[in-house]
């Protein structure tokens, strides 16, 4: 189980790093090239969007893992600690169902839109909407691994490169 | 009940539990949806891949990851010293530094925790070292770090202009630049005051001038970064988005051959980092496009309009409720999910009222993101207390005079429009 973990943890790290360095480098490229060369990458907007879409979603997960996700936590402290189990243990409940009802409406939403190609690069758009469903189970894979010591002691995984408490709040 | 009320209320209660914010505007919209039926499930998850299907919005990946390339220990170190030789002689002059660095850092940054996580904490240390009371120092800290998303590059700026069709982000930014000195300003006029209080010493040394020229060559590849962003954009040579990713390769070529403190194996780490905020911020919009959307398709921001304009409210007077309530919802709600959630609503009737719609961005703003400082929650108080190991309460005493200085430019900003409409009328933007 731990050896899972770490692979999967991996995993998803490279591919949120590969994805954004993949969005800046296309961009970039753009910029230049149409200085340099008076052409754009016609597709470069394109795919940049939709790697973001992608991004999201993929972090969505580890972000969560880590208690990156911006929550008001006031009620929680005020209450005796048996009370503040049982909220976050309702809270846990929650967000597992949102999970598998995103999972679960992600594949549907992918199969409507099999179809639909996207304009400048014309692969399926479901090959995008699938960050969803995909994201999703990421990160309800990341949520199972965490959610007890949640419950009990409001403990997140911790990660010495990336400071929780500095995500979202702008 | 409608759909609305519904989505509201359920909205309230699990932000109220605590499920992440993100959550809470997704499973709110399920629970309206399921309860209320009528509404197909597809449209929101349609509404919830067009919220973030948006080449603008991509600024915000950028400016984060431009500003944690750029934020190496050594760039820190020089920032500091440059504010340093101007300032540091004088009564409090560690406190001035803190606040002139800071502002500088903020034209790096777009978010008021990376300037209080990064240079804020070292300055907390360099002052409790000088004899400083630790907690002023982190009082002053937060306090100066909400220059942060006032001075561009801005990433609540980016996120505002996308909600509200009539501003763009370039005039937000340059909007942002007079507020954002008043405020570094009004920090200095407390930090003057309570340094006389307790006579705080300036370390007393005059640099020479040789060494102001050498330090100021140092911190000028940092200090041009917002002017390349901001001329940039105005002499039409590249979008928000692609100034963004310039900002990220100049970062990058600041980083490795000018400071040389950025390593490429260090690469994947702040790709890393920087992915997790992105990711952070993006979910929440994702999630708040289809909360919104269930809103505007009952109509209640039409109403909200037509039941604010029926007051017959004076611009003045609708400013200042506008301001009571941001500054009761800012507490409570940070400026991300605010600024999503109110501006659909609010920049409509402020238009229809009669105020620039490039002034009411500015007293949005600033006003969310003083909920990030104002007791008893707030994000920047607990990153500040955090790094600088200050219980909340001593910070929160602290923090009185500051947050008075800040009621008086917010005074400022609500009824001096010029502050934030002037300077980008005069430099051209739209």
């Amino acid at each position: 189980m731990k050896n899972f973990e770490r692979y999967f943890l991996a995993a998803n790290r490279w591919l949120l790093i590969v994805t954004l360095a993949v969005m800046a480098v296309i961009i970039f490229a753009n910029v230049v090239l149409r200085y340099t060369t008076s052409q754009s990458i016609e597709w470069a907007e394109e795919v940049a969007r939709h790697l973001m879409i992608w991004l999201t979603f993929l972090g969505c997960g580890p972000t969560l893992r880590y208690g990156g996700h911006i929550a008001v936590e006031n009620l929680q402290d005020a209450l005796p600690g048996q009370g503040a189990i049982a909220v976050r243990a309702l809270i846990a409940l929650l967000l597992t169902g949102f999970f598998v009802f995103c999972i679960w409406f992600g594949l549907d939403y992918m199969d409507r839109t099999r179809y639909q190609t996207t304009p400048a690069t014309q692969i399926s758009f479901a090959i995008i909407y699938a960050a969803l469903p995909v994201g999703m189970l990421l990160t309800l894979i990341h949520w199972l691994l965490i959610m007890k010591r949640y419950v009990l002691r409001r403990e997140f995984a911790s990660d010495s490169h990336f400071d929780a408490t500095a995500s979202a709040s702008l | 009940m409608s759909a609305s009320v519904i989505l509201l209320i359920s909205a309230c209660i699990y932000l109220a539990l605590g499920v992440p914010v993100a959550f809470a505007l997704g499973l709110s919209t399920v629970t309206a949806l399921l309860v209320s039926g009528g509404f197909p499930m597809l449209v929101l998850l349609k509404e919830t891949f067009t919220g973030i299907d948006s080449f603008p919005l991509m600024a915000v990946p950028f400016f984060i990851l431009a500003a944690e390339l750029m934020s190496g220990g050594s760039l820190t170190n020089v920032l500091l010293r440059f504010a340093g030789q101007f300032v540091g002689h004088r009564r409090g002059g560690l406190g001035y530094t803190n606040v002139v660095a800071l502002t500088f850092f903020s034209g790096i940054s777009g978010s008021a925790l990376a300037d209080a996580a990064g240079p804020g904490s070292m300055m907390i240390k360099m002052m409790d070292k000088a004899g400083y009371d630790r907690a002023y120092a982190a009082a002053l800290t937060a306090a100066t770090a909400i220059v942060g998303p006032i001075i561009p590059p801005s990433i609540i700026m980016i996120i505002y202009a996308l909600a509200d069709d009539n501003v763009s982000v370039g005039a937000l930014f340059v909007a942002g630049l007079l507020p954002g000195l008043l405020i570094a300003v009004a920090m200095c006029i407390v930090n003057w005051h309570v340094s006389k209080q307790r006579n705080y010493k300036g370390d007393g040394e005059h640099p020479t001038r040789a060494e102001i020229w050498r330090t100021t060559w140092r911190a000028l590849p940092a200090i041009l970064l917002p002017v390349l962003i901001l001329g940039g954009m105005r002499a039409g040579w590249f979008t928000p988005t692609e100034a963004s990713v310039v900002a990220v390769f100049y970062a990058l070529v600041c980083g490795k051959y000018v400071y040389g403190t950025l390593q490429w194996k260090a690469v994947p780490d702040i790709l890393w980092r920087s992915a997790l905020l992105t990711a952070s911020v993006l979910i929440i919009i994702a999630m708040s496009a289809s909360f919104a959307w269930v809103l505007t398709i009952e109509g209640v921001p039409q109403a909200v309009a037509s039941w604010i304009s029926g007051m017959q409210l004076s611009p003045w007077l609708f400013l200042i409720v506008i301001n009571i309530f941001l500054l009761l919802f800012g507490i409570f709600i940070e400026p991300l999910p605010g600024v999503m959630v109110l501006v659909p609503i609010l920049a409509p009737v402020a238009a229809k009222v009669g105020i620039d719609p490039t002034h009411f961005a500015m007293v949005v703003i600033f006003n969310l993101t003083l909920g990030m400082i104002t007791p008893p929650v707030g994000g920047l108080l607990f990153v500040t207390s955090n790094v600088s190991r200050v219980p909340l309460s001593h910070l929160v005493r602290e923090l009185k005079p500051f947050l008075w200085a800040h009621g008086v430019v917010l005074l400022m900003l609500t009824f001096i429009p010029a502050l934030s409409t002037w300077l980008p009328r005069a430099m051209g933007f739209k």
